[in-house]
């Protein structure tokens, strides 16, 4: 039996961004909060220290700072009609396990989305009359508007310390920044990074095909910061070991770096590590969470944690698991097109080409997670869809990141594997060589989606999360018209070799790493019948349970979901404190 | 990206891939017209530690003699062997690794599309071996001799035979036991930290100019942008700084 713990005010499942975020705002007023991680606190240990930070084998082959595949995995399948097999080892995205999440070992990355992103269908729908959105395209808009987040954006951005180029002063656009950035009421808080020697030529070649690059807003700090909350960051060390590790130097902004520390100093306040939330406790007849079950895995012992409020705020895949596991909403039906739970799951639409230059010292290993020079005419719906057969567009940016050796060499196409001519071609390129690449955005499909899996279980004996999902036909053509426009940039950048121009193509690959942005699944919006939390992030069916994440997106943008994600924590921090005084429909 | 992480694209660079770098195995006599080997590279090599934590003596002799294959003696570095590179992937098998550690293991264990990932119900350290055994029955079979017995070019040709898929086995995949595991573990054994035994004096991060540690590099951002980083010619290891 589990064990019943002393009642708290407010509980928050998972300790990454978005637990650190709204606890930020309640424990500021007072309010009691207790957070629960299933990982460890890895602050003092050797991923945050010189020289074991600089391990590539342990921290990212091995994924020393990853979610435990054995403890738990998801399940995959391409189409609800194939049979589904858990994805043993995954490669393709990485949830972060400890204090910090995935935003611990991120690379930093932190866009504000486009400002018709939260009206979305909206957007389409006025632009291109409602038969532009297909059938099978469940685009819905938030609920909630840019205008609305813009302070929340703006308060996220100084406490990380961005470093960038803002593109648009409150209507005014700023040369040298990005023009179709949503408006912002100020500049960054810091200059951005140094630009590469890829960015350089990327940058020339833009500009002589008459686009306007900028820097890539980084959470990586340019210089030496002071947010906000007295918190500091030291200036960027462009050593390459950002995604996928700690960060020795304070210089990548963390939760675990900013937040954690500052909150560990508030009264009302507390973290408990290896707390693996099993369950939310639900009363279906007053519609209210109770509390959690969580497993204490250092003692082994089960504990009931009676709450007056739970938030979820884990990791995507987690948010919906945990729903689905403790019965709160109805699972998406894709034949009945009935239910929420697990509906919209998207990912990301992710192309490149490769670039050899014989002259130019690309000094891959010369970098940060953030080193990117972009350009946003191709993004979302930047430019006209009128007359082309997809809907939304990539950000394309020469972004190197990193010159670990093991993940980030290239050689040109036809270089053998191994022997001889492949050390070769390893010693000739892999300082010379870059790529430029297309960060899609990844709308919903009535076909992909979450739900539980009839078969396999985890560690604890409860059914994995399954992935219904593959890249459907509009991402499909919507990458191979924007990678043509990258091939044409990467021409236009005159490399000795270039790699074959393709968009991506499916289907969805496990073993890939293409990014950690899944969305959707507990969806956000205004509609009860379409979201499984309302434009206040308050569950349809449970007054007192919240949900926060990428899991609320209804769609996923042509951008890092971090940034509108933090913007949703602290304004969900914020409602929580308003709420807390006086419980009701926010 | 290259074709190292592309599979689906082993077949268009096999047509085009010379076979200009087999070269030796450890006992047998450099062929005619293999590179020689960097004498100043072998000088500064010690003794490779011999004694295996995992490998029986059939699969040492196997993988020593598959990673003289896949990096022979040259003008850029050592024998496979002298790199480590075996002594990597012994190392490797007998860890955490090699025992499954942090892979879902539970059953029912079924086959599927390849973007799913392997499947099996052996640790990656009993893949290994087990298709060590199948590739030496099938090279008996088909050459009258296990893999490490065989010329340099009838090893070469064993390999690609596997990893494009034409050598097959009834009970194991074998391309994906090439791709996934072996060839997984060759790329590691060549650019991990020497520290974990493959990569012997960073001669793999000399090739291609790596620096390595302690990779602070605020200044070196603006003063080395587009010129050649002096730090490349001698790589740091975290030995270099434990």
């Amino acid at each position: 039996m589990a064990k019943r713990l002393p009642h708290r005010r407010v509980v928050i499942v998972g300790g990454g961004l978005c637990a650190a975020l709204i606890s930020r705002q309640l424990t500021a007023q007072g309010v009691d909060v207790l957070v629960l991680e299933r990982g460890i606190d890895h602050a003092n240990g050797p991923a945050a220290r010189l020289p074991s930070q600089r391990d590539e084998l342990r921290w990212a082959q091995r994924q020393g700072l990853m979610q435990n595949w054995q403890r738990e995995t998801y399940t995959l399948r391409h189409t609800r009609h194939e049979e589904s097999l858990p994805v043993r080892w995954m490669g393709a995205f990485l949830p972060g396990e400890g204090v910090g999440g995935a935003a611990s070992h991120w690379n930093g990355q932190t866009w504000r989305w486009s400002e018709y992103d939260p009206a979305l269908r909206t957007r389409y729908e006025t632009r291109y009359g409602k038969s532009a959105i297909p059938k099978e395209m469940p685009l819905q808009d938030w609920g909630t508007t840019y205008a609305e987040l813009e302070p929340y954006h703006d308060l996220f951005e100084k406490l990380f310390g961005l470093s960038g180029k803002a593109g648009n002063i409150e209507g005014l656009i700023q040369a040298g920044g990005n023009p179709f950035e949503a408006p912002r009421r100020d500049e960054y808080p810091q200059r951005p990074l140094e630009i590469t020697e890829a960015g350089i030529i990327f940058k020339a070649a833009t500009e002589s095909l008459g686009y306007r690059p900028f820097p890539g807003p980084a959470a990586n700090s340019s210089g030496t910061y002071l947010n906000p909350d007295g918190q500091r960051l030291g200036p960027c060390q462009y050593c390459g070991h950002c995604e996928r590790f700690l960060c020795e130097a304070h210089a990548k902004a963390t939760p675990d770096g900013l937040l954690y520390p500052l909150l560990r100093t508030r009264k009302s306040f507390e973290i408990r590590t290896h707390a693996q939330v099993l369950h939310i406790d639900y009363d279906r007849q007053a519609k209210r969470a109770l509390g959690v079950r969580y497993l204490d895995l250092e003692s082994g012992e089960e504990y009931q944690q009676p709450a007056d409020i739970v938030v979820l705020a884990a990791f995507t895949m987690s948010n919906t698991r945990l729903l689905l596991l403790s019965g709160i909403g109805a699972s998406y039906d894709p034949t009945a097109r009935h239910g929420v739970v697990g509906k919209n799951f998207c990912y990301q639409t992710q192309s490149g080409v490769g670039l050899f230059f014989r002259n130019r010292w690309i000094n891959p290993f010369l970098a940060a997670g953030c080193t990117l020079t972009a350009i946003d005419e191709y993004n979302n719906d930047n430019f006209d869809h009128s007359a082309l057969p997809f809907l939304g567009g990539a950000n394309i940016s020469a972004g190197v990141t990193n010159g670990r050796p093991i993940r980030s060499r290239s050689t040109p196409s036809g270089t053998p594997r191994w022997g001889t001519e492949w050390k070769k071609a390893n010693a000739e390129w892999y300082a010379h060589s870059c790529g430029v690449g297309a960060q899609g955005s990844c709308y919903p499909h009535v076909e992909n989606y979450l739900d539980l899996d009839p078969v396999y279980r985890d560690i604890y004996g409860l059914p994995l999360l399954r992935m219904t999902f593959d890249f459907r036909e509009n991402e499909v053509k919507m990458s191979r018209w924007v990678t043509e426009k990258v091939g044409e940039i990467c021409k236009a950048m005159a490399p000795d070799i270039m790699g074959p121009v393709k968009g991506l193509q499916g289907p969805f690959d496990s073993r890939v790493y293409q990014s950690t942005h899944v969305t959707g699944g507990t969806v956000m919006g205004a509609d009860p019948r379409s979201s499984v939390v309302s434009t206040h992030l308050q569950h349809w069916d449970a007054e007192n349970l919240f949900v926060v994440g990428a899991s609320v997106y209804p769609h996923n943008s042509g951008y890092n979901p971090t940034g509108p994600l933090a913007a949703l924590a602290l304004r969900l921090g914020d409602d929580l404190v308003r709420y807390s005084s006086r419980p009701r429909q926010l | 990206m290259s074709d190292e992480k592309k599979p689906n694209d082993r077949r268009s660079f096999l047509l085009q891939a010379g076979l200009a770098g087999v070269a030796s195995l450890t006992s047998v006599a450099l062929p005619a017209g293999a590179s020689t080997p960097d004498t100043a590279l072998i000088a500064k090599t010690e003794p490779a530690a011999r004694s295996f934590h995992s490998l029986g003596p059939e699969e040492a002799a196997f993988i020593e003699a598959l990673v003289n294959i896949m990096c022979p003696a040259d003008q850029f570095t050592p024998n496979g062997v002298d790199c480590g590179l075996a002594i990597y992937i012994d190392r490797q098998l007998a860890g955490p690794y090699g025992q499954g550690d942090g892979r879902y293991q539970s059953g029912p264990f079924k086959q599927g599309k390849p973007e799913l990932g392997l499947q099996l119900p052996l640790t990656p350290e009993q893949f290994c071996k087990a298709g060590i055994a199948a590739v030496n029955l099938a090279c008996k079979r088909d050459n009258g001799a296990t893999f490490d017995q065989l010329a340099p070019a009838a090893a070469q040709a064993v390999l690609e035979k596997i990893e494009d898929g034409r050598m097959t086995d009834p009970r194991l995949p074998l391309a994906s036991w090439f791709n996934d595991i072996i060839y997984a573990l060759f790329i590691e054994a060549c650019f991990a930290d020497p520290m974990y035994g493959g990569n012997r004096d960073a001669v793999f991060w000399k090739m291609i100019g790596y620096p390595g540690l302690p990779a602070t590099h605020t200044i070196d951002m603006v003063r080395y942008r587009g010129k050649p980083y002096p730090g490349a010619q001698n790589p740091k290891s975290i030995g270099d700084f434990s």
